[in-house]
């Protein structure tokens, strides 16, 4: 046993198995008083599991009141499993991983995972909570060819082969591998988690094993599903969260079915977390969800019609949150900083079948000029009120891995430098207007694909295009839909594009580089190597070109090692190749996201980072902790 | 009359038919299929999906046949009344527009009854009337309710009735009341969200009917017989509503064909606009994810009540209407 996972086990066990001796009495919200008095529900005591898992906080709080947040999307219930983000294990606000739904949990040799659920731990039906949930996912759901034809989760295989799943008691679950399996935690802690374990004593009546095979058939043609298998899919989605009726161990359960313009969620009576005073969390009885077109959220927001929003709010409407916010007084704004590498990053397209371009961008020499010469301080002005980070897409000053010369590497405006790298390819004509000619005689014009979605990007494009004119070398943007964008790119019709910047800026070393080296085809700038590497070789494009066939190896040696040291130097390797390489060309980072926060809301952090995976947006900040001074009456729950 | 009517009813098989083919192509047009939209939409979200499952789903779904075998499936179904799956919210078609419906009748009757309330007297005094002050205020009005663009429109008094009355932006009633029994409080808080919609909606439809029911009346009271009643005494308000005011009607029956597919479509980029529960931006959105067989089904049914409305307004024309002859050979 590696003595970080060492550390963190114990650290875990002794936090939850001091707890119960320490509190006198368990206090439940009075929300269930009525149920417990007619004997619907046993005491809080009995619900808690006989060791809880204790939440540490700011402020302890005080039980009650409502949650209200704007969605856009009657599909967005599954938000809710994000920011609830209770999870087998997860990360925290330093994003390393604690144990949350189990007691403890234990890795050897990087292959061995063994988790200790909580004794006592129940569904929000009541029903207890053990290693069968476990088994009923592995054994009839995951290794059943109807229900995943497809085979087994590809996270739990390691180089093609399935792990030894062992359920050695009601409390313990193990899963081995031959080799390591560094992507087992991080995607059971991901903000859209890979759940190894199901509410099989609710979902038997719809697996063939468990169930009369006339009745079943029955079942599925009322329901409309073209099989059993089907169906049961379809009432087992703890992700999705569009099951009422779904058990589930998330602080609040959905209580009215989908699609619907408003959703209601309560509090789970069967929470497994406290805080220190005893009090089963989560604060708040209940979660609203109004569903509303994505375009009139920020004057909703503003108007005060919600009280911690973040979600379809962009740095764009903050003008006016800002304003309302000092005319109502009913919210502050907060400004958190977003996990992506660069807002938005333009790549060069290594695989284009324009052979031109193509040959040009892999010369490294192109790629740094024409990132040398755009003015970043000038899209920061102009665009975000100078409150970005210009620099090149890569990791942020909140990462461990941060080195402050990746955002600088070939990213500080120099034309001089540009042009003479350019020049020294060989690209010295020019035409009458001034702009550089290919090989081939043509002019040296740009024409970058977008998803044709903001008018971020092309307003970004525009000022990209007037610093690369002074190089010469234009610039057209070509907007899409995102499919047709995204094929292009795959294709390799389109020469360059623009879209986000790596979506975590801030990992540390235990979380995997993957984002930097080819691995899979949605990386804009070499999609056919990342499909080949996708599809085992069956379609796409060998790598051809060093330094990234480099970043590959790295990679795979990365996922070998289980040393925090060692993986601390491939990755220190990793950013140093990917940002002298320049493989994407960065604008701003840092782009603050607002967030309104009600004025009665407690314990939502001043300052901090917005990320989705790793980070869940609120997730690693345990919205069960945050509460409210208000005494707003509850709304009623809808059909 | 009953040769033609027979034979008006065979033509709508074959038109339907045409529609439900154009229906299905530009749907499927686009490259890609609901399965592709939904991958990107949960990449957007940072959330990874396994390709082997988008794969699973595809086959699940039907999605790997040839389209001619997908559309036959998909006829088949709605013969027998299966408007058929919807992807994006996995349940039946039916299940999705449900709600909906009833509601966007409710906007859609409430928007045509303003438009006829308002346009009627309007348009019979500016005819009367014709050049005078109140003509000339009327035809102004009229103009700038056929110039604005009924989604600024929608903004600016969303943003008014904020400001001013307090009401909650977009939606049809106070998110409290959603999915809530009906109670006094919730039809009071729907009535104070319709007005809005309903002057969106109806004021473009309001300035037109004016225009071309006051155009028509001119027409009539312009005739002899209309002079002639005149000298021969006939008080004004019989000699008006008598003759002229029916025949002036025609554009009211003629619209009866288009109304009934407006009752359920409502207006699409106004309840998009103000984000209301109708029918109009699940059509939209379905279109845009290419959740075919919803966009499909849904555009279906709006063709077969436009061809419906159709038949029924020339059917009421031919009875109200003498000068209209039944098309050449058959009336003979």
């Amino acid at each position: 046993m590696k003595r970080r996972d060492f550390l963190l086990t114990t650290l875990g066990a002794g936090l939850v198995l001091g707890a119960r001796s320490a509190f006198a009495d368990f206090i439940g919200s009075p929300y269930f008083a009525g149920a417990e008095a007619q004997g619907d529900l046993p005491p809080v005591a009995e619900r808690l599991p006989r060791n809880p898992a204790v939440a540490r906080m700011l402020e302890q709080g005080k039980l009650g009141g409502e949650l209200r947040m704007l969605m856009a999307n009657p599909k967005d219930t599954r938000v809710l499993v994000a920011y609830s983000y209770a999870r087998l294990v997860c990360y925290d606000t330093e994003y390393k991983l604690q144990p949350d739904i189990c007691a403890s949990f234990d890795v050897q040799e990087g292959r061995i995972f063994t988790f200790k659920l909580r004794e006592g731990h129940k569904w929000s039906d009541g029903k207890p909570f053990t290693s069968e949930a476990f088994r009923y996912f592995w054994e009839d759901v995951a290794n059943n060819e109807e229900l995943m034809p497809t085979g087994i989760p590809t996270t739990l295989k390691v180089d093609g082969q399935a792990p030894t799943v062992e359920f050695p008691d009601d409390l313990t679950v193990r899963y081995s591998w031959d080799k390591p399996n560094p992507d087992f935690l991080p995607a059971i802690a991901g903000a859209s988690p890979l759940y190894i374990f199901r509410p099989g004593h609710y979902l038997k009546k719809y697996h063939k094993k468990y169930r009369d095979e006339a009745e079943l058939k029955t079942e599925v043609e009322e329901s409309g599903q073209p099989s059993w298998a089907a169906l049961h899919n379809r009432k087992d989605n703890q992700y999705r969260n569009d099951n009422p009726k779904l058990p589930t161990l998330d602080p609040w359960t959905l209580r009215n079915k989908p699609p619907a313009e408003r959703f209601i969620f309560t509090r789970n009576p069967y929470y497994y977390r406290v805080d220190e005073k005893g009090q089963q969390l989560p604060y708040f009885d209940q979660v609203v969800f109004d569903i509303r077109d994505s375009k009139l959220i920020p004057a909703k927001a503003a108007a005060g019609e919600t009280d911690l929003q973040a979600r379809y709010l962009r740095f764009d409407s903050y003008t006016i949150l800002k304003e309302a916010e000092e005319r109502d007084h009913k919210y502050v704004v907060r400004l958190w900083d977003d996990a992506r590498g660069s807002n938005f990053a333009i790549y060069p397209n290594l695989t284009t079948t324009n052979e031109t371009w193509r040959k040009l961008f892999r010369d490294v020499r192109c790629r740094r000029a024409l990132s040398l010469a755009i003015d970043r301080n000038e899209i920061n002005q102009a665009i975000y009120f100078g409150l970005g980070v210009p620099g090149a897409n890569t990791v942020l000053q909140q990462s461990p891995l941060y080195k402050p010369e990746y955002t600088t590497a070939w990213s500080e405006q120099d034309l001089d430098k540009a042009n003479a790298l350019l020049d020294e390819m060989g690209l010295t004509q020019r035409s009458d207007d001034g702009l550089r000619l290919l090989p081939n005689g043509e002019k040296m014009v740009i024409v970058i694909d977008t998803a044709g979605e903001s008018t971020e990007e092309t307003d970004i494009l525009q000022l990209v295009r007037d610093s690369w004119r002074k190089i010469g070398v234009d610039l057209f943007s070509k907007p899409s839909e995102r499919e047709v964008f995204r094929n292009r790119v795959f294709s390799g019709e389109s020469i360059m594009s623009v879209f986000f910047g790596i979506d975590n800026g801030v990992p540390n070393a235990d979380l995997s580089p993957w984002e930097f080296c080819p691995s899979t085809q949605q990386q804009l700038q070499w999609a056919k190597w990342g499909q080949f590497i996708e599809t085992s070789g069956e379609a796409g494009e060998k790598i051809d070109l060093p330094e990234a066939q480099h970043l590959f190896d790295l990679l795979q040696s990365w996922r070998a090692a289980t040393d925090g040291g060692v993986r601390a130097g491939i990755w220190d390797e990793v950013l140093n190749i990917w940002s002298d390489q320049v493989f994407s060309i960065g604008t701003v980072a840092n782009v603050p996201q607002p967030v309104v926060v009600g004025q009665h809301l407690h314990n939502v952090p001043e300052k901090a980072i917005w990320a989705f995976d790793p980070g869940a947006h609120f997730g690693v900040y345990k919205p069960d902790t945050f509460w409210t001074d208000s005494d707003r009456p509850l709304s009623p729950i809808p059909e | 009359m009953f040769r033609y009517l027979v034979q008006r009813l065979l033509v709508m098989i074959p038109t339907l038919i045409l529609i439900s083919i154009a229906i299905f192509v530009i749907i499927q047009a686009p490259p890609g299929d609901f399965l592709e939209t939904y991958l990107a939409e949960l990449q957007s979200q940072g959330e990874a999906v396994d390709p082997a499952k988008i794969e699973f789903l595809r086959r699940t779904y039907g999605l790997d046949q040839p389209i001619h075998v997908q559309y036959l499936k998909w006829v088949g179904g709605l013969l027998q009344g299966d408007l058929g799956y919807s992807f994006e919210h996995s349940m039946p078609v039916n299940e999705v527009v449900g709600d909906r419906l009833a509601l966007t009748v409710v906007v859609s009757l409430a928007s045509i009854l303003f438009v006829w309330v308002i346009s009627f007297p309007i348009a019979i005094y500016s005819a009367v009337r014709q050049y005078s002050v109140g003509d000339y205020l009327f035809t102004f009005l009229g103009y700038i309710g056929l110039a604005t663009p009924s989604f600024l429109l929608a903004l600016i008094l969303l943003y008014l009735a904020q400001v001013y009355f307090g009401v909650s932006i977009g939606g049809l009633m106070d998110p409290q009341f959603e999915g809530q029994p009906w109670s006094w409080d919730k039809m009071q808080s729907i009535l104070a969200h319709l007005w809005i919609p309903v002057l969106v909606i109806g004021l473009p439809g309001t300035a037109g009917m004016i225009r071309r029911l006051r155009a028509n009346l001119l027409d009539e009271l312009n005739k002899q017989y209309v002079t002639t009643g005149r000298a021969k005494g006939l008080p004004t308000g019989r000699l008006l509503v008598k003759y002229p005011l029916r025949i002036s009607l025609n554009p009211f029956i003629a619209d009866i064909g288009s109304l009934l597919p407006e009752l359920i479509s409502g207006s699409v980029i106004v309840s998009v606009v103000m984000s209301l529960p109708l029918t109009g931006p699940m059509l939209l959105s379905a279109l845009k994810s290419q959740d075919m067989y919803l966009a499909g089904s849904f555009l279906m049914f709006m063709a077969f009540l436009t061809v419906i409305g159709v038949f029924i307004s020339d059917i009421l024309l031919a009875l109200l209407d003498p000068r209209i002859r039944l098309g050449g050979g058959v009336a003979k």
